[in-house]
């Protein structure tokens, strides 16, 4: 279905409501087309290929709100879900805090955010770049046992329009590919992994993806048992993009408002290191779900989150509703429906952590006794005012005696305020990596606090 | 809904030459409904409804769904699946193959009393509005932000199989809490009920939603938020851990839960949530606890929030034991995997899919711990030293499920039997067979059934509904306050 179908539909349905009386009106049409093929064992075991439509509904009647969401665009469905909108919204007690939906703004499109060879990928084309990751995977050692993973093809495309005039359209391709790989030794098992994350296949290097996956895995077979306590840590770019979805809660405006945010206890302070520079742009092309507008059509702003480690009020993240909350305008932070998000709250998806000039082999050189973590897993917050995350390391976590990675060691859990390991940090990576969320360097920090040992 | 659209599916990918095929034709009705600081913050319905075909062709699985339910996009929809299912085939190694399923027809419905979706909005707005500002007036200084909640889900389902089932299947659930977060000098302190992450959920109508009350624990929901404010941090040491139903649920959630489904055992979710540590030479012999400890998977259980008819591969509902007085007995299943251990009873009967669109993959359905010998009171009583941990907060696990680390809203210190004090920042880790073996004690007096309905898995990602039937039990020379 092409943009200008959605847009129709969208504006459509928004005069629909706007006819039966809205006081304001929403509407949302979307499109996903997510195609998988995922291996375990060395073979393809799960093998979709979805369609789904959607069109979301807001009306406004005197601050009272309705909000349908359906999976279909027929008229008789689209009446129907308007109808329901409107009696929901006249059933609904006042929102007082409710301002407006979002004025029409100008914007300007993306170019180069959709291939249509990515969007409409064939299966079997998934099907022999699974088989020759698992070959790759498979050559780099005779104790390779096992290679797992996913190759990913589709397209996500919305069009918002709303009773003021709003009018806006996104579309992206989305090629992703993820590759684990298990080794066994004498009975030890090591583990590996490596993904990207694109929106076109040309950028997927399966070779390479396999390679890499299954260089950690050989290597990281028979680890050592290491005593938990505080170690200098190299974070790949993985780990760092994982850890930064959970930092990135604190600039998320309902949080904020909520008093459960950190920078709501640290406006103008440095509490990250000077060199840290974080900020959040949908439009930054080095990010995965570029967009031009967010989900209620406004022109996503970069924001700067963190300038030279310092955080403040400027750093937080809006949408229509949380804006008006505080009187000010929305910084293009609704939810998309590129990965069928429809709030409550802002999202942060497209953050970029400036790199600097160390190289991977500059860290380790300077590392006296430290832990390179290849990627965090299960990471949760214990503590949101002090951004204290728990979580583990996984797929290849090795040790660092003066200079050199020596061994691999067994999964280790971290307990520590994030504001603290990145106020620590010694090297910002000059490499670049784009994860699904962020797109963030290798860094090396002064200190993690491992706080147990996985015992296999 | 017509079951022509799913015999079409069916006759289509037959013609085709699958081997063998099912369709879900599925359509799901939601309403989530949440205020916050006097405002109603969410009031949202949705409804999805649309065809998934699945098929193996030349001993492989391929899927396929729509949303578009006209007869074409049907149709096509199943040839996609076939030509998906050919794809698979290029990189397989072993055929699929499926253990014997009876092919049912039948109906079934989870039983309610009143249709949540029929009581008015303003009932149940009210009844949100009454309970979130008994909470704000605790303490209009300290208490921050309130919030209550309410969901409810509708699936309705037709389930046919090349093998002849078919099921017409109804599922309803809903539930929902309330919350308050107290605020003083940067510390930031949430209490909950019935449980914490938007509250308790059963299948079950309306009449379990007003049974919850939330108007009626509102105000001590709050107290106890402020009165964290001002408690000491729970203290570094090893010590005699009590754990209440609404963190147990978790629990036994990721430490049982999980690392017997055996997808995770066999290595199918090596790329995304991991293995287990429960491998396959381990069944039938392991010590997973102590002798106290039985788990089951039960699916038939009234009220839990995994209980149904029959799963996504038309097997009928059944309860498993998985943890037999501490050894390690089953593992959650598919007709795939049961097939490629030779269970000799099959499926467990714990294949589920959140979506029409969505493959189905093993699941939990309730994973109970079944009650013990003791009540929960005694079990404080009998408790010279130690803490008491209610409502989850946070949790974390490793990939094999064996580290694991939870932190609770609120606990309690444990001194001569009696509850001597409110303590905060609670948290507690383990590794599981240690930890399960270290369980003494489970109360009978207090087990229920908590709802689960955000459990995360697969490649892309689901989330799933389940349950977990839970009381109280004691875990000895458990490490506490990590954080």
């Amino acid at each position: 279905m092409s943009l200008e179908t959605l847009s129709e539909l969208a504006q459509k349905a928004t005069r629909l409501a706007d006819k039966k009386g809205a006081d304001q009106a929403e509407a949302t049409a979307f499109t996903l087309v997510g195609d998988l093929t995922r291996f375990a064992n060395s073979q393809i075991h799960q093998n979709v290929a979805t369609y789904k439509e959607g069109l979301r509904i807001r009306v406004v009647l005197k601050k009272r709100i309705g909000d349908i969401v359906i999976a279909a665009f027929d008229p008789h469905s689209v009446e129907s879900a308007v109808s329901n909108a409107i009696k929901i919204a006249r059933f609904s007690p006042q929102n007082e805090l409710f301002k407006s939906l979002p004025e029409p703004k100008k914007y300007a499109p993306l170019k180069g955010t959709f291939d249509r060879k990515t969007a409409a990928c064939d299966p079997n084309f998934r099907a022999d770049n699974a088989k020759r990751a698992i070959e790759v995977a498979h050559g780099k050692a005779n104790f390779v046992k096992a290679v797992a993973g996913s190759y990913m093809t589709g397209s996500s495309a919305f069009a918002v329009a709303n009773s003021l005039g709003t009018n806006a359209k996104a579309q992206i391709s989305l090629a992703q590919m993820a590759v684990t790989v298990i080794s066994e030794k004498e009975g030890s098992e090591g583990h590996g992994y490596y993904s990207a994350f694109a929106r076109n296949i040309k950028e997927i290097d399966v070779d390479a993806i396999a390679e890499k996956a299954a260089d950690k895995s050989v290597k990281s077979v028979q680890p050592i048992r290491l005593e938990p306590g505080e170690y200098e840590a190299i974070l790949a770019p993985d780990a760092v993009a994982l850890s930064l979805s959970y930092v990135s809660n604190g600039f998320v405006s309902t949080w904020f408002q909520d008093g459960t945010s950190f920078v709501k206890y640290n406006l103008g302070k440095q509490v990250f290191h000077e060199k840290f520079n974080l900020k959040d742009d949908g439009t930054d092309m080095a990010t995965l779900y570029v967009s031009p507008v967010d989900g209620e059509g406004v022109p996503k702003q970069a924001i700067a989150l963190v300038k030279d480690g310092v955080v403040d009020e400027k750093s937080i993240c809006y949408d229509s509703y949380t804006s008006g909350k505080e009187g000010k305008e929305s910084t293009g932070h609704a939810s998309i429906p590129f990965y069928e998000a429809f709030g409550p709250g802002p999202d942060l998806v497209n953050m970029v952590l400036a790199p600097r000039d160390a190289s991977v082999e500059e860290m380790i050189k300077e590392t006296k006794q430290g832990v390179y973590v290849s990627r965090f897993h299960y990471v949760r917050t214990v503590n949101q005012p002090r951004m204290i995350l728990t979580g583990l390391t996984r797929d290849g976590t090795f040790l660092i005696e003066n200079g050199e990675i020596t061994k691999p060691v067994r999964n280790l859990r971290f307990t520590d305020s994030f504001l603290d390991v990145y106020k620590g940090i010694q090297m910002i990576g000059k490499d670049q990596e784009r994860q699904e969320l962020a797109t963030v360097p290798t860094l090396k920090v002064s200190k993690l606090r491992f706080t147990g040992v996985s015992e296999q | 809904m017509s079951k022509d659209f799913a015999r079409v599916a069916l006759r289509t990918v037959q013609k085709l030459g699958a081997s063998y095929a099912d369709v879900r034709y599925v359509r799901i009705e939601t309403e989530n409904l949440h205020v916050k600081k006097g405002v109603p913050e969410e009031i949202r319905k949705g409804t999805l409804a649309g065809i998934g075909v699945r098929v193996i062709a030349n001993g492989a699985w391929g899927l396929a769904g729509t949303t578009i339910l006209k007869r074409a996009s049907v149709v096509d929809t199943a040839k996609k699946a076939y030509k998906v299912a050919l794809a698979s085939a290029r990189a397989k190694k072993i055929d699929v193959k499926l253990s014997a399923a009876p092919a049912k027809k039948a109906k079934y419905s989870t039983s309610f009393g009143k249709d949540p979706f029929k009581v008015s909005l303003e009932e149940k707005l009210e009844a949100l509005k009454t309970a979130e500002r008994t909470a704000a007036a605790e303490s209009k200084q300290l208490i921050k932000t309130s919030s209550s909640f309410f969901r409810a889900h509708r699936e309705r389902k037709l389930f046919l199989s090349s093998e002849g089932a078919e099921i017409d299947q109804t599922i309803v659930w809903c539930g929902g809490g309330v919350s308050a977060t107290a605020i003083r000098n940067g510390d930031v302190q949430i209490r909950s009920y019935p449980a914490s992450f938007r509250g308790n959920f059963n299948t079950a109508g309306y009449e379990f939603f007003e049974s919850l009350d939330l108007g009626g624990h509102a105000s001590e929901t709050a107290r106890e938020a402020t009165q964290l404010l001002s408690a000491e941090k729970c203290p570094s040491t090893t010590t005699t851990l009590i754990i209440a139903g609404d963190q147990l649920a978790l629990q036994v959630h990721e430490s049982c839960g999980h690392p017997t489904e055996l997808d995770r055992a066999l290595g199918t979710e090596a790329d995304y949530a991991g293995t287990s540590f429960l491998t396959p030479d381990k069944l039938g012999t392991f010590r997973y606890g102590s002798p106290k400890v039985n788990i089951s998977a039960d699916a038939t259980a009234p009220g839990g929030l995994g209980t149904f008819g029959y799963d996504d591969e038309g097997v009928p509902a059944r309860n498993v034991p998985l943890i037999k007085e501490g050894i390690f007995v089953n593992y959650q299943s598919s007709r795939e995997t049961a097939a490629l251990l030779n269970l000799p009873k099959g499926s467990s009967g714990g294949m589920r899919a959140d979506s029409p669109l969505a493959m189905p993959i093993v699941r939990m359905t309730n994973i109970n711990l079944l009650p013990g010998d003791w009540k929960a009171e005694e079990l404080i009583r009998d408790t010279h030293d130690g803490v008491l941990m209610l409502t989850n907060k946070s949790w974390s696990i490793d990939d094999k499920r064996l580290n694991f680390q939870f932190g609770t809203e609120a606990a309690w210190l444990i001194r001569n039997g009696s509850k001597e004090k409110m303590i905060k920042q609670a948290t507690y880790t383990g590794i599981t067979p240690q930890f399960w073996g270290s369980c003494d004690a489970v109360s009978n007096d207090d087990w229920h059934m908590h709802g689960t309905p955000t459990c995360g898995k697969g490649v892309p990602g689901q989330v799933m509904y389940v349950g977990h039937g839970v009381s109280t039990a004691r875990f000895r020379d458990v490490r506490v306050g990590i954080a």
